[in-house]
């Protein structure tokens, strides 16, 4: 198998899981919330932990949101400037960019590592009970692989391989 | 640092990571450990509001691939579309509803452009006008509950600092009349540019009954929604989760316009948003943080003080300042960003944070429109296979009379703040 294809086939499994994992989250939140509020309204009483899970899920599909607007580069910008540029200018500033968002993105990915070590070591807790690490480790992991995300980017603007030309 | 900062936001840089680079620079600059940003960014699953942003996208994203848009405009039509400039009113009051529930992110001019732009074309309304109408009325419903960007001003208002209480539902009831006076001065304009046309068709009993029965599913919506939100019986999250439920059962079971195998991928489109917002308000959080800490919004204040005399003024220079920044950021960045710093200046001024709140959205709103890189422009110009240049000149009369209607609501602050 060829370089081109093995990154392409790793592309393709990345984006799968993301899509996975943000229907999964998406529908336990709606489903949950909606259930709260029956019970809250009708049946009475509610869950404690649901509260807390529900805000945890927030932080998740927003971390996964935002995995998945860098996989196309589609995070919110103005590019004013890159509008107007002739296009032999444009790739050296694409490349600038995407090496400026792509450590941009690891230093964060680093710093939040230090975070999740930091609670373990302080055993943090939430949802009665469990580690807090558990939940804080898709802060590290988000940045992570936005980092790769944009590092993908240069590589293709420096080097596209045959299988990406399109 | 931030002149490159700048530049680079400039170019095209993802605006999160500009954010995070400033507020990074400005913590490791004065010998914070950078395990603070991390920190700052977790305070996204402390705050239970913002529950409130992914369920309200996903039933917008969700609205807009049924058949429901087809549906709304076919009911004001059935009431509304009897007098000459009656579809275009009815354009501009589909458009501002749809935009309240689905959160001004472009997705109106998509779903509900591509009825009302052949439906208008049919009617003989002008090409030029026809455009400038739709592509103003994209933005046109972000001053009325649930809108997300009146949402997320609660949001970063309260997290400003100091003992400012904003609260969502009061918002909401702030936005209300200055959303009506946009829809009234616009609709004036259609009609009067309307008049001695034909009529637009008859109202019949017949349309109007069978038009009701058609969106009898969605009907009750805006009343729980709104009614739920308004008389405090739901708070603002729980509105959107009843919202989400709601919609996904209607139309994906009852329906059945949405197949389930859809669903993921609206799923995902419509959390490429909420990612994408929910990223800048985290390092925005870190960044406004820092800014704080740095005592960046007291200096801002003093030298506003110094040189700024009197509400008006203020005022005048606010508008003008929100105009420029809504021509350059999009409506969420500039909240995230520029409300903390704004906010305790105008304070000082004697300007009511809700008013504060609808002068900034009703600005941002013009900033949709507004050359040259309004969102509106380069997805209507997409939409709807015109130059953008086209676009900037087909806006203008409607960019004036939102211009007028800024001035109106900026200098009238009874009209947010009647209820008080």
């Amino acid at each position: 198998m060829s370089l081109g294809s093995l990154l392409k086939r790793l592309d393709a499994l990345g984006r799968r899981i993301e899509d996975i994992f943000l229907a999964v989250m998406l529908t336990t939140m709606i489903l949950l919330a909606g259930w709260q509020i029956l019970q809250r309204n009708i049946i009475g009483g509610g869950m404690i932990w649901a509260d807390e899970l529900l805000r945890l899920l927030v932080l998740w599909l927003g971390l996964l949101g935002a995995m998945a607007a860098s996989r196309d580069n589609r995070h919110v910008a103005i590019d004013l400037l890159l509008r107007f540029l002739p296009k032999k200018f444009k790739p050296p500033v694409q490349i600038l960019l995407h090496l400026f968002t792509s450590a941009v993105c690891g230093t964060l990915a680093f710093y939040s590592y230090k975070f999740v070590l930091m609670e373990q070591e302080y055993q943090t807790e939430v949802l009665t009970g469990l580690p807090a690490w558990w939940f804080e480790l898709i802060l590290p992991i988000g940045f992570g692989m936005m980092c790769l995300r944009y590092l993908g980017h240069l590589r293709r603007t420096v080097y596209p391989l045959r299988e990406e030309v399109v | 640092m931030s002149a490159l900062l700048v530049v680079l936001a400039l170019f095209g840089a993802p605006l999160f990571a500009i954010i995070a680079a400033s507020a990074m620079w400005g913590f490791y600059s004065s010998g914070i450990d950078l395990t603070v940003m991390p920190i700052e960014l977790y305070r996204l699953a402390e705050m239970p509001v913002l529950l409130a942003i992914p369920l309200f996208t996903f039933s917008g994203y969700l609205l807009g691939e049924s058949g429901a848009p087809g549906r709304l405009m076919r009911l004001s039509r059935a009431f509304l579309g009897w007098f000459p400039g009656g579809l275009g009113v009815v354009a501009l009051i589909a458009c501002a509803f749809f935009t309240a529930f689905t959160g001004a992110s472009g997705i109106t001019i998509i779903a509900l452009g591509a009825i009302l732009y052949p439906a208008l074309e049919q009617a003989g309304y002008e090409k030029n006008f026809n455009l400038g109408l739709i592509t103003t009325s994209g933005s046109l419903g972000l001053l009325f509950a649930p809108s997300l960007p009146l949402i997320l001003y609660g949001i970063v208002a309260q997290q400003a600092g100091g003992n400012i209480d904003v609260r969502l539902d009061e918002l909401f009831l702030a936005g209300a009349l200055p959303g009506i006076l946009m829809l009234v001065l616009l609709g004036g304009y259609v009609v009067y540019k309307r008049r001695g046309k034909k009529l637009g068709g008859k109202i019949t009993l017949a349309e109007v009954k069978s038009s009701l029965r058609e969106s009898i599913w969605e009907l009750p919506l805006p009343f729980v929604v709104l009614g739920g939100i308004y008389s405090g019986y739901f708070a603002v999250s729980e509105a959107a989760a009843v919202t989400a439920c709601y919609v996904l059962l209607v139309e994906v079971f009852i329906l059945r316009e949405i197949s389930l195998r859809q669903v993921p991928v609206i799923m995902r489109q419509s959390m490429v948003l909420v990612g994408g917002i929910l990223l800048i308000l985290g390092v925005s959080l870190a960044s406004t943080s820092y800014l704080i800490d740095a005592e960046i919004p007291a200096k801002l204040f003093d030298y506003v003080q110094s040189h700024v005399e009197g509400r008006l003024t203020f005022l005048l220079l606010l508008n003008i300042f929100l105009l420029l920044l809504g021509a350059i950021l999009d409506i969420f960045s500039a909240l995230v960003l520029v409300v903390p710093l704004i906010l305790p200046v105008a304070l000082s001024y004697g300007i009511d944070p809700l008013h504060l709140g609808v002068i900034f959205l009703a600005n941002m709103q013009i900033g949709y429109i507004t050359p040259p890189v309004g969102l509106n422009l380069f997805i209507a110009s997409y939409r709807f296979n015109e130059p953008v240049l086209t676009l900037y000149r087909s806006t203008w009369p409607f960019f004036l009379l939102l211009l007028a209607a800024v001035l109106i609501i900026t200098y009238v602050p009874f009209l947010s703040l009647w209820f008080r």
